[in-house]
């Protein structure tokens, strides 16, 4: 155990892990010329493994492109790291004073790399569009996906039932949360085009498709900065064994189109492949969206978003004014003025929840005393000699 | 447990090791996972329109069904000329929002009714494909371009001939003039509540007769 113990707390590890990372960055950076910030992240650095394909585009490319080079992703150089400084830290700590600051400024990396992690596993960020005198509940991502049956029966509130889209692979059966329906996974395309092609052969006998004739063609996703993709999928319906029909479902099928309804034995559910959403147990409500821009020009110079929040709880009730760099913050979450309708009759709130959002600030707080202090020891010493020499 | 045991029999740096693979594994873990939940009781149509990053993609060409309508549709149909018109007698002018230029409404004892304003660069798809999603729209199946005369004809608006279509459903109608304009596609478009609509065709013809589209090229 001693020997596996001085390999995870060696000085080498560190500078291979070191070393490990800067080729990873190297190749993310080439990479996120051709998938954008978002995929590149995801691809390398909130990831195991990874492999490097020469990119087509580059010279000879079009005989090239069988070039990877595999390394490994952020999670496993992170982890490493962790354990390397954790175990470094553990065998050489003892409580010297001359040592303090170097502690410090150690204890703070490793304080980093958790905030890292615990951000990547914890942090959520959607968008809220609250239109100017309307009030809103939810945020959603453009980038993540929901298949959603919702049980409109009651009176006073709706039930969501919702499967991630990430779970949807064709051939599988999932259970529909807290209901007995499940859904059969025909095909789920990450992004495709709907077209009207009433003669196509189409999996679906129910709904929008069936209905106006639409088809789904697969197209590649698209992971650059703005683009969204239309996730589309066929899902078939199950009660018990008996089939209630398969539908076509995509984001872009969205409330401007006729809902699509399920009939199962009991209840009516509305089915629909939607932007993945958050609910609040609290309503944002617009009082007054601000544009301005340099007198004579079209340059904005501020945008800002007086709001009001509605919480059942109305001590917890409160008006601000979002504006750039000035942002809500409420409940566990950080509401950032993002964008504006372009008719500017609604706002676009960045909605960030981070519960480890202090850490960092702590990690670097402790590095920054730890380095301040290992510099302070070294210059009185440096003084001491000065002065006796 | 095998790891409880691990960590209260093993040194400092063991307990540490285990603690920090173990928050390594969870990473693994799936983020989302399946759930239900309670929310308040929504409109059938919320009035949020879909969020999108502000983007300069162009609007997917044809397939209409696919009409994402993204801020760079709505940037487009803000650049289009500006537009004039009588309110006819009974309706309400609404604040235009998003992507609709003008937006009337209409409550009769018979039902009620929109009439909506939109641009659009380009065809939109062609004349067939927007009168099939209109179809769609008043639950009616689609047609071929040769059935294309049964339920459209030729009327002026804005000194620009349009194609006028009448699409009378058994619950939901849509009657309205699809207008090509200097490479843009202005929709005027009635729906709603089949009695309504039909009993207010009137009104729609007169409003589109007073239809003025600002024409630079003129």
């Amino acid at each position: 155990m001693s020997a596996l113990l001085q390999i995870f707390g060696s000085l080498k590890l560190t500078v291979i892990l070191l070393s490990a990372s800067m080729v990873l960055i190297f190749f993310g950076t080439i990479d996120q010329v051709e998938y954008g910030i978002w995929h590149t992240q995801k691809l390398y650095f909130e990831s195991f493994v990874v492999a490097w394909q020469y990119p087509a585009v580059w010279p000879a490319g079009d005989q090239l492109t069988w070039l990877r080079i595999p390394m490994f992703g952020g999670y496993t150089i992170g982890g490493l790291m962790l354990i390397n400084l954790t175990v470094a830290y553990t065998r050489r700590f003892s409580l010297k004073a001359a040592k303090l600051g170097l502690y410090a400024i150690h204890l703070g990396l490793m304080l980093l790399i958790v905030s890292e992690l615990l951000t990547d596993l914890l942090a959520q960020e959607s968008q809220m569009t609250v239109p100017e005198n309307g009030r809103a509940n939810y945020s959603q991502t453009v980038r993540e996906n929901e298949l959603v049956l919702i049980d409109r029966s009651h009176p006073e509130h709706d039930r969501v039932h919702a499967l991630p889209t990430h779970l949807l692979k064709p051939g599988r059966t999932l259970d529909i949360p807290d209901t007995s329906l499940r859904a059969r996974v025909i095909n789920f395309y990450p992004n495709a085009q709907l077209v009207r092609a009433p003669e196509a052969k189409s999996p679906a006998n129910r709904g929008v498709a069936a209905k106006m004739g639409v088809t789904a063609i697969p197209k590649a996703p698209d992971y650059s900065e703005k683009a969204i993709n239309t996730a589309t999928a066929y899902i078939e319906i199950l009660e018990g064994e008996a089939s209630l029909g398969t539908w076509l479902l995509s984001n872009v099928l969205d409330e401007r189109f006729p809902a699509q309804t399920v009939q199962a034995n009991d209840r009516d559910f509305k089915i629909a492949l939607r932007f993945q959403r958050h609910y609040y147990p609290f309503e944002i409500e617009l009082l007054d969206f601000a544009h301005d821009k340099y007198p004579g020009t079209e340059i904005p110079f501020n945008f800002s978003s007086k709001i009001v929040t509605h919480h059942p709880d109305s001590a917890k009730n409160q008006q601000a004014l979002i504006y750039m760099n000035h942002p809500l913050r409420y409940e566990g979450h950080t509401f950032y003025q993002a964008s504006f309708s372009p008719d500017e009759t609604a706002t676009i709130l960045q909605v960030v929840r981070n519960p480890g959002w202090l850490l960092p600030y702590v990690s670097v707080l402790l590095m920054g005393l730890g380095m301040s202090y290992q510099f302070g020891l070294h210059f009185r010493k440096y003084l001491k000699k000065r002065n006796t020499a | 447990m095998l790891i409880l045991m691990l960590i209260q029999n093993s040194p400092l740096s063991l307990k540490l090791l285990t603690l920090s693979a173990g928050l390594v594994f969870l990473v693994s873990c799936d983020r989302t996972k399946p759930q239900s939940y309670t929310i308040p009781k929504e409109a059938q149509a919320p009035a949020t329109p879909p969020v999108a990053p502000k983007t300069e993609t162009a609007a997917p060409a044809a397939a209409p069904a696919n009409m994402q309508i993204l801020p760079g549709m709505a940037e487009a149909a803000q650049a289009a000329g500006a537009l004039q018109f009588q309110t006819p007698v009974g309706w309400q002018k609404q604040a235009p929002s998003g992507i609709r230029k003008a937006e009337l409404a209409y409550n009769g004892d018979n039902g009620s009714a929109t009439i909506t304003v939109t641009v659009f660069p380009g065809d939109v798809g062609g004349l067939l494909a927007n009168v099939n999603r209109w179809r769609g729209q008043a639950g009616l199946s689609a047609i071929t371009a040769a059935e294309l005369p049964q339920v459209s004809s030729q009327r002026i608006i804005s000194n620009h001939r349009s194609t006028y279509v009448r699409l009378p459903g058994e619950t939901q109608s849509i009657l309205g003039g699809l207008l090509p304009f200097h490479g843009k596609t202005w929709f005027f478009k009635m729906s709603g509540d089949t009695a309504a609509v039909l009993a207010q065709e009137n009104a729609l013809l007169q409003f589109l007769d007073s239809v003025l589209i600002e024409d630079p090229h003129h």
